[in-house]
């Protein structure tokens, strides 16, 4: 715990350095360099394809990168157990597709890493569930079945899910751009909520208007690799490169 | 938590317009129901004079008494080779089939899991290789392989001769292979009683230990828990086995009762049994639909499906009571009853009386398999080992590497069914692959994989059958031998019919119980 402590204390949340990932021939990240403060709020933009995913999918190493150094938390990812453990657990994740346990209750979803990873007991687990539910706004929902839940729901008991394991960082990989149009807002709240808390968040999303309110910083990614990045007042009013402008007037 | 506000009560009753019933949902779909079971009952009916018709024709007349005479045949294996009735005969071949089917069940299950897994791995030849199995096993016709299992032993084994007279381990022949062997000794009942003992403690043992796990969050070894409990009786009832000779009084007790009681008690209790399930039955399914706003509105399904078994509830009790009344009627008419209700419990609670006492002695025996040369002919010894037919090994070879082929794809299948995304959420929330598998993975592949399971555990119970064509004495094998000799082939056939679909109807019964507790968590 101390030596967790003293990590924290001076370093960034996370470094990049140079990541490279390929895909049998093909490059998805092509040295990919950053540094992300605790605390700060990242938003991730770019087109389909560019490698947004894969590049926070190698932060928590469900894919394994090639090539340059990724530090979290003051931890290196190596293909050491223990440190991708322990990245693991300072990092949580939401995916674009929920991915939530269709066997288990939504109170089953959220404790169940708890009672199993962190050996919390199931009383513990359970009072933290229930908090985090209010949290997202659905305790009533708790012993229904994913499957019974609307999208939006479904994206909130996610979100609830990787808080659970009380994580430093959270990773969002386009986490409204599965649900209905009516269901983005209260979705966006919630992590618009958790952004303004002091957690260290990476979102990818192409919602502008979230991104102008609580990114603290934008970078733009195209083929594999940040093409640009600043600060959002720069990034929507005056971005200099071309293929961020172009990409810019698609979306907006 | 908040508590949700209560839902509205559902309607009482079908708010719709009543149609004419031409056009009425509800009662097509009873008149078909019934039109059915009618034309059904009246086929049937026809059949079955018809061909009693046929058969009187041809001089052989239908009826079952062939059962109770000598079958003029020896079985080739069995725990009844020389059978005195056709019926013993038939039971002898009913638990050659049942030998193989169990254990061919259980290996190819626990095969095809490691196979269907393998077939799954990063590790490039184990998956090639596990691949090349099922591909082989699944393309080539079981008869083919079971006809290749058997040339093997046939051929590629040395003769049994007087040179190869004496104790080994493993011996092979033409005659088929005979291994070392426990031999059941006297004490063996009073064991086996203490294992089922055991079994039982260590289950509840486990399911405390995974409560206790899930109360108080810290690992409980639950598993390594179970199996010392359970290896601990196994070890120690070697010793203290005698214990169980309790278990004699108990059943001669029981055995006593039976006989003292009259058989009218057991008949009336049925009775009352089967009105009492059936009640049981409605009950709990009225229940079920009771919401604390009041009754759910029944479907039609329901109304059948209730009166259904309220009808065969009654007509199970009435069989009963007409049973004694038939017993009443007996007594007074001097003439041996028509229904004999005791239904063999007072001989079958003597028998196991007599095998429970307090001897002691260890309940079994580890032999190794001896070559003999009793006559002209060198043979397996009976006394020790285990010596295995030809034709049991390539049948159940066969049908065990065949299904075990089926299996392994079914796994893989489910295994794969399960969405990426499952495990990588999971991976996300720190779990590592085990966990992953154990938590995740599996009780999701499980879901997808039981229903087929089943019917993979069907096919091979009745490719079985094929045991015919080796000579494997197993109930098609000495049915169709009895029916060449007395020509009461109808009979035969029902006899067949009426096992393969008890079996099936069994394993069947087995898998939807486990389906559905499967599906409750579910949704
Ligand atoms: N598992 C994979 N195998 C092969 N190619 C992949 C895999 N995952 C992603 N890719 C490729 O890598 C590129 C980057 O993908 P991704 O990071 O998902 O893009 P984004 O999230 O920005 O849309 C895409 O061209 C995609 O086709
Ligand atoms: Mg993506």
């Amino acid at each position: 715990m101390t030596a967790d402590a003293t990590k924290t204390a001076g370093t960034p949340a996370i470094i990049c350095e140079n990541v490279g990932k390929w895909f049998g021939d093909f490059a998805a990240l092509r040295g990919v360099s950053c540094t992300i403060e605790h605390g700060e709020v990242v938003v991730v933009i770019g087109p389909s394809g560019s490698g947004k995913s894969t590049f926070i999918r190698c932060i928590n190493h469900l894919e394994n990168h090639q090539q340059g150094r990724i530090v979290v938390d003051g931890i290196e990812l190596t293909n050491d157990l223990r440190n991708i453990d322990a990245i693991r657990r300072e990092v949580g994740m939401v995916f674009q597709q929920f991915n939530l346990f269709p066997h288990l209750t939504v109170l089953g979803n959220i404790t169940l890493a708890p009672i199993w990873v962190r050996n919390q007991t199931r009383t513990q687990a359970e009072e933290t569930a229930m908090s985090l539910l209010e949290r997202v706004g659905i305790p009533e929902q708790a012993n229904k079945y994913p499957g019974q839940l609307s999208g939006g729901q479904q994206q909130r008991v996610a979100i609830a899910r990787a808080l659970a394991m009380n994580p430093k960082i959270m990773l969002f990989d386009e986490p409204t751009s599965a649900l209905d149009p009516e269901m983005i807002k209260e979705v966006l709240d919630v992590i618009k909520e958790l952004a303004r808390s002091d957690m260290t968040t990476i979102v990818v999303s192409h919602e502008m208007g979230f991104a102008r309110e609580v990114a603290d910083r934008v970078m733009f990614f195209d083929y594999g690799s940040i093409v640009e990045e600043g600060t959002p007042e720069h990034f929507f009013t005056n971005p200099q490169n071309e293929r961020t402008k172009l990409f810019l007037s698609q979306i907006l | 938590m908040v508590t949700p506000p209560d839902p509205p009560p559902p309607p009482k009753a079908s708010q719709h317009a009543r149609p004419p019933f031409w056009r009425n949902e509800v009662i097509l779909k009873w008149v078909v129901q019934v039109a059915f079971l009618t034309a059904f009952v009246w086929l049937f009916w026809i059949v079955v004079t018809q061909a009693t018709a046929n058969l009187r024709a041809t001089g052989i007349s239908f009826s079952w008494d062939f059962l109770r005479e000598p079958p003029g045949i020896k079985l080739s294996e069995g725990f009844n080779t020389d059978p005195a009735t056709s019926l013993e005969a038939l039971a002898a071949g009913m638990v050659n089939m049942l030998r193989i089917t169990w254990s061919g069940i259980i290996v190819a299950t626990l095969l095809g899991t490691l196979i269907g897994v393998s077939r799954l791995s990063s590790n490039w030849i184990v998956s090639r290789i596990a691949n090349g199995y099922i591909e082989f096993f699944r393309n080539i016709p079981l008869l083919v392989q079971i006809f290749f299992w058997q040339a093997i032993i046939i051929s590629a084994f040395p003769d049994l001769t007087a040179e190869r007279a004496g104790a080994g381990w493993i011996i092979p022949s033409p005659k088929g292979i005979a291994i070392p062997w426990l031999i059941p000794q006297a004490g063996r009942w009073q064991y086996m009683a203490l294992i089922i003992a055991g079994a039982v403690i260590a289950r509840l043992v486990y399911r405390r230990r995974i409560d206790l796990q899930e109360s108080e969050g810290r690992e409980t070894h639950a598993m390594a828990w179970g199996v010392s409990v359970l290896v601990l009786f196994l070890a120690a009832g070697w010793f203290i086995h005698p214990v169980m000779g309790v278990l004699g009084w108990l059943f001669s007790a029981l055995a006593w009762t039976m006989g003292a009681a009259p058989v009218l008690v057991f008949q009336i209790l049925l009775a009352a049994a089967a009105i009492w399930a059936a009640f049981h039955y409605i009950k709990g399914y009225l229940d079920r639909r009771r919401t604390p706003a009041g009754m759910a509105k029944m479907t039609d399904e329901d109304y059948f499906r209730l009166s259904l078994v309220g009808v065969v509830g009654l007509a199970a009790a009435l069989l009963f009571i007409s049973g004694t009344g038939d017993t009443l009627l007996s007594h007074v008419l001097g003439r041996t009853p028509f229904f004999n209700m005791n239904w063999g419990l007072e001989p079958l609670f003597d028998f196991l009386a007599s095998r429970f006492d307090f001897s002691g002695g260890s309940p079994l025996r580890f032999t190794r398999p001896e070559v003999v040369v009793p006559t002209r002919f060198a043979q397996y010894s009976q006394e020790v080992g285990k010596a295995f037919s030809p034709g049991y090994l390539s049948i159940w070879t066969g049908v065990t590497l065949y299904t075990t082929a089926f299996i392994a794809e079914l796994v893989r299948a489910g295994i794969m069914a399960v969405p990426k995304g499952q495990s990588e959420a999971s991976q996300a929330l720190g779990m590592r692959r085990g966990r992953r598998m154990r938590l995740v993975v599996l009780p999701q592949a499980f879901r997808i994989i039981l229903p087929p399971l089943g019917s993979q555990y069907l096919n091979l119970a009745k490719n079985t059958s094929l045991g015919i064509a080796v000579a494997y004495a197993e109930i098609v094998q000495v049915g169709q031998t009895i029916f060449n000799q007395t020509g009461q082939a109808l009979a035969v056939f029902l006899i067949w019919m009426g096992f393969f679909a008890a079996v099936s109807l069994i394993l069947s019964a087995v898998v939807n119980y486990y389906n559905r507790k499967m599906k409750l968590v579910e949704r």
